[in-house]
């Protein structure tokens, strides 16, 4: 509740007094009713906070389905790179760049492990059984000799000779299985993701909270840091940062915190200024409550909605900076993949073999959709006044 | 305002000096040597000589800082050998600069109609289909919208070249090769602009100036021309002009996709290159424009709302 709704609420003129200003005898009323009073009780439980949000999270079908596509994607990250057969630096250099193939999908003639090949009608016996379908014949003319060209559907598992072999999201150019390598990218990013959010959101809410809660000298010196910290851009530092470190998934995280927790120190702060001359903090403070008690009970749990929120909101975009940063050639070592490292290498090929950037786009795109949309239902959920902004 | 702004020049002013501090130590703890490991001594030592390597720590310190101040970054090592790094940069921003004014352009206008349209229509299907698309772009980064746009349209349709023409004559088919690139840099920011304007219109209408606005007797179109358009107008500085920034960054995964020599696809080289110096000065370039960039906003703010100006600071939280 605001400082204005408190004005606002004038309080009810007594009875007495309206009796005395309007000279009506009290012996003149009678009770209408009769003793019982109709009023109903409070019934059922009273609701807590978590729960009212929760109550409100649920009404919100694309933040719950948000919430299930997160929590499969890190179940695939945990368990995929397990349950494969392959292993994520196997190589399979007789069955580079393959295309993918599914188990049932391909009965169907999606992801059936074929690829559509221009060729010369001669080359055609080559491929031998291996051809599926032949869709087109044409001459091309190269410098005044016709020549005879096919467009052919060749299947590639048959023809390298891998019909036992199942690569899901296909193979990269040594053979390396692309289901594997892109689920534990994911690992490997949400683990950056992650634990540099709970380490920002920890520096962040202790130096927030001491800046807006103490004032005046403090909170000036801790402002000017925080401002001359957070003038150095972020392309500038992380580049400079993962130049010296050298690229790992340690060197990410530090990069990502250094100037990460400005964003919810700021919030912190507005948050404790707004609170810290609330009545009931005086009145807990004239009985003798400290400073600590003040901050930790009776300050901060007044931006739990807000920090969980922007909490969400910073996972997307440190997963989005590491592929940024990967998409620089500044992304982790080899032979580890991530998800950034597994879209750069495969934008080199993007037209030779597409499988290479779809599956891995499709996965950031897909997590980073997710984080946005629990995030927005987070906060609708705990503060109902945002909704929709 | 002016001590405001004095004090907003001196923090800049530090954080520049950090920056460049970070950079002389970032040069000097890259593991390496300048000469390379199996270079002869009397190399070694003239490339010693030539980075000033041979003198006392706080003095390499102090050249470097006067070099930079001075715009002398010294030589590219692999990427353009014994070429001066300032002429290499000053060379490759025209292009830069060129792709990310129009894709401002294309972002500005078409991000405030979106967010003008989703806050009149609140809650109808035009609303919510902004809104849906809103999300996708904050979603999708731009290197992976870059690559769709590429395949898609360069490779399967053939619409549009794979790659810019470097014609150095405007054309009308470098124009065309520079649709995708624009589109994959205009992305991202389209949704920020939508975002805000849709929130702070939205403020604006529900407020109660509007309410006055209207029971004097304004139309509904004049009371949110006049008034709410205008007021919603003054925290989108702090949005567009930092967008520049961001443009940049975007624009480095984007230029190295379409082929494009700008500044963005300068820097990949230079790491993926370890040319060193050229990297540093580079990011010394995009700190410039990042401070720049940030002080504008301070001076706009001052400009766009008369409050702060009389107020004679900026009003916080």
């Amino acid at each position: 509740m605001s400082k204005k709704q408190l004005k606002l609420e004038v309080p009810p003129m007594l009875d007495a007094e309206k009796i005395a200003r309007e000279h009506i005898e009290p012996e003149l009323f009678e009770q209408v009713a009769g003793e019982k009073i109709f009023d109903q009780n409070m019934e059922g439980e009273a609701i807590g906070f978590f729960k009212d949000a929760y109550l409100r999270f649920k009404k919100n079908k694309a933040a719950i389905g948000a919430a299930w596509l997160i929590l499969f994607i890190i179940l695939m990250s945990i368990f995929a790179p397990m349950l494969s057969p392959y292993h994520f630096r196997e190589q399979h250099t007789s069955f580079g760049t393959m295309p993918p193939r599914i188990p049932v999908l391909e009965n169907f003639g999606i992801a059936n492990g074929c690829v559509t090949m221009d060729l010369f009608a001669a080359d055609l016996e080559e491929f031998g059984d291996a051809v599926k379908e032949v869709k087109r014949e044409y001459i091309w003319n190269y410098k005044g000799k016709e020549i005879k060209k096919v467009i052919a559907e060749i299947d590639m598992y048959e023809y390298k000779d891998a019909k036992e072999h199942y690569f899901v999201f296909g193979t990269d150019n040594i053979g390396r299985d692309l289901f594997v390598r892109l689920w534990r990218g994911a690992r490997i990013s949400l683990l950056i993701g992650f634990i540099s959010v709970i380490i920002n959101c920890f520096i962040g809410v202790t130096y927030g909270s001491i800046s807006g809660y103490y004032g005046g000298k403090v909170d000036m010196v801790m402002q000017r840091f925080t401002e001359i910290l957070g003038g150095i851009p972020f392309l500038v530092m992380s580049i400079l940062f993962i130049m010296v470190l050298g690229a790992g998934v340690s060197s990410f995280i530090l990069v990502l915190i250094i100037t990460g927790w400005i964003g919810m120190s700021r919030m912190i702060r507005a948050q404790f200024y707004r609170y810290k001359d609330y009545e009931y903090v005086m009145a807990s403070r004239t009985m003798g409550a400290k400073d600590r008690t003040l901050i930790f009970r009776h300050i901060l749990p007044n931006a739990i909605g807000p920090i969980i929120t922007q909490a969400t909101f910073a996972v997307p975009s440190a997963i989005f900076s590491e592929s940024f940063l990967s998409y620089l050639g500044l992304g982790i070592q080899a032979p580890e993949p991530s998800i950034g490292v597994l879209l750069a290498e495969g934008q080199k090929v993007l037209t030779s073999s597409p499988h290479l950037t779809l599956f891995p786009a499709l996965v950031v795109s897909a997590l980073m959709l997710a984080f946005n949309m629990f995030g927005n239902g987070l906060r609708d959920a705990f503060d109902p006044r945002m909704r929709g902004l | 305002m002016l001590k405001y702004i004095l004090k907003r020049i001196l923090a800049m002013a530090i954080t520049l000096f950090i920056i460049i501090s970070l950079s002389f130590f970032a040069i000097r703890l890259i593991p390496g040597d300048v000469a390379g490991e199996n270079a002869a001594p009397e190399i070694k030592a003239a490339m010693e000589a030539r980075y000033h390597l041979d003198k006392p720590l706080g003095e390499q310190y102090a050249i470097f800082i006067k070099n930079f101040l001075s715009f002398n970054f010294g030589e590219s090592m692999t990427l353009y050998p014994r070429r001066p790094v300032f002429t290499i940069i000053k060379d490759k921003i025209p292009l830069t600069l060129m792709l990310n004014i129009f894709s401002l352009v294309l972002t500005v206008p078409v991000g405030l109609a979106c967010g003008i349209i989703a806050a009149l229509r609140k809650n109808t299907m035009v609303d919510h289909a902004i809104s849906a698309m809103v999300v996708f772009n904050v979603s999708v980064p731009a290197f992976v919208f870059a690559s769709l746009l590429q395949y898609i349209f360069a490779y399967k349709l053939e619409w549009f070249p794979f790659l810019l023409n470097l014609d150095p004559q405007f054309s009308f088919s470098k124009f065309a090769s520079m649709i995708l690139p624009i589109l994959a840099l205009s992305f991202g920011g389209i949704a920020t602009i939508t975002r805000y304007m849709r929130a702070e219109l939205f403020e604006a209408l529900n407020s109660e100036y509007m309410l006055l606005s209207k029971s004097k007797g304004l139309s509904k179109m004049q009371s949110t021309l006049r008034h709410a358009l205008r007021n919603s107008f003054i925290p989108l500085c702090n949005v567009i002009i930092p967008m520049f920034m961001g443009l940049l960054g975007g624009s480095m995964v984007v230029e190295n996709i379409f082929g494009i020599p700008g500044i963005g696809s300068l820097t990949a080289a230079s790491i993926q290159t370890s040319d060193h110096y050229l990297t540093i000065a580079v990011l010394f370039f995009y700190s410039i424009i990042g401070l720049t960039s940030m002080l504008l906003v301070d001076l706009s703010y001052g400009i766009v709302d008369p409050r702060i100006r009389i107020g004679g600071g900026k009003v916080r939280e």
